[in-house]
């Protein structure tokens, strides 16, 4: 596995249940670097809120796809496995957010892109930043994605058509051993 | 290396934690803990390690981190047995 650009999402978050992956595809992938993938969200999405997508959704998007799948990734490196042998050894801990601020709306069939920069990957622990841009109807995102770099997702250089949603720093996720989890949740 | 060289080392990079009460790390002694005595956020502790790492010029495993202990004394005992490894 050289990156996850390509790779199905429920393939690499796969504790993830289907009503609770936000992440539809991977597009770009510079493993020291960062991550793209997008997502459409869906009439489940929207529903009981007003025909948009929750806050709550979006940070929860964009730390599957970015933080939460670069530190799947890291430890199948490490430790040469797949994602599916990692289940038996870990569980993965969302453990904190810095700074958000929202600045656009999502709707229902709107696309968005999760562009997640690494700022901190040790011990298990991978800290990012980021945003969310609504992407251009339309628009082919593999081809769009495919000749990306490492200084544009730096740059956030996406054409002007594509919409700021939300703006994410210290994105934090942890792999832990299952038996520490066990341990914390018995004290 | 002392284990109060340690010490004097680890409350250096404390001051440099921008959640730490500076006040706090005022006589700090192996039975400090980090998280109940310091009021430090769980997600800093590895920030804390990393940049032990750094400053004591060891390297310590994953698993280290796992099993490590909130106290200043657990991470004093991983510096030291990262010393002795080298």
């Amino acid at each position: 596995m050289d990156s996850l650009a390509g790779l199905p999402p429920k393939d690499v978050l796969v504790l993830h249940g289907p009503t609770k992956l936000l992440v539809d595809k991977f597009l770009w992938h510079s493993p020291q670097v960062g991550i793209v993938a997008s997502y459409t969200a869906t009439e489940r999405d929207v529903k009981d809120h007003f025909g948009i997508v929750r806050g709550v959704d979006q940070v929860e998007s964009f730390t599957q796809a970015t933080a939460g799948a670069c530190n799947v990734f890291f430890e199948c490196i490490k430790m040469g496995c797949s994602p599916l042998e990692l289940v038996d050894k870990f569980l993965p801990r969302f453990i904190g957010i810095g700074q958000v601020n929202f600045h656009y709306y999502l709707e229902k069939g709107d696309t968005f892109v999760n562009i997640g920069h690494i700022k901190f990957n040790k011990f298990r622990q991978v800290v990012c930043d980021g945003r969310i841009y609504k992407t251009p109807k339309g628009l082919n995102l593999d081809e769009y994605f495919g000749n990306f770099n490492e200084e544009r997702l730096l740059a956030y250089d996406l054409s002007p058509d594509f919409t700021l949603v939300a703006e994410l720093q210290d994105i934090t996720c942890r792999a832990i051993k299952k038996e520490l989890f066990n341990k914390q949740a018995e004290q | 290396m002392e284990r109060q060289e340690i010490i004097d080392g680890l409350v250096e990079i404390l001051k440099t934690v921008r959640t730490i009460n500076p006040e706090k790390l005022v006589g700090i002694t192996e039975d400090t803990d980090f998280i109940k005595d310091l009021n430090t956020p769980s997600t800093e502790m590895i920030n804390i390690v990393a940049k032990t790492e750094q400053k004591f010029g060891v390297e310590f495993d994953d698993d280290d981190i796992d099993d490590l202990g909130s106290k200043v004394r657990n991470v004093v005992d991983l510096i030291v047995k990262a010393k002795q490894s080298a």
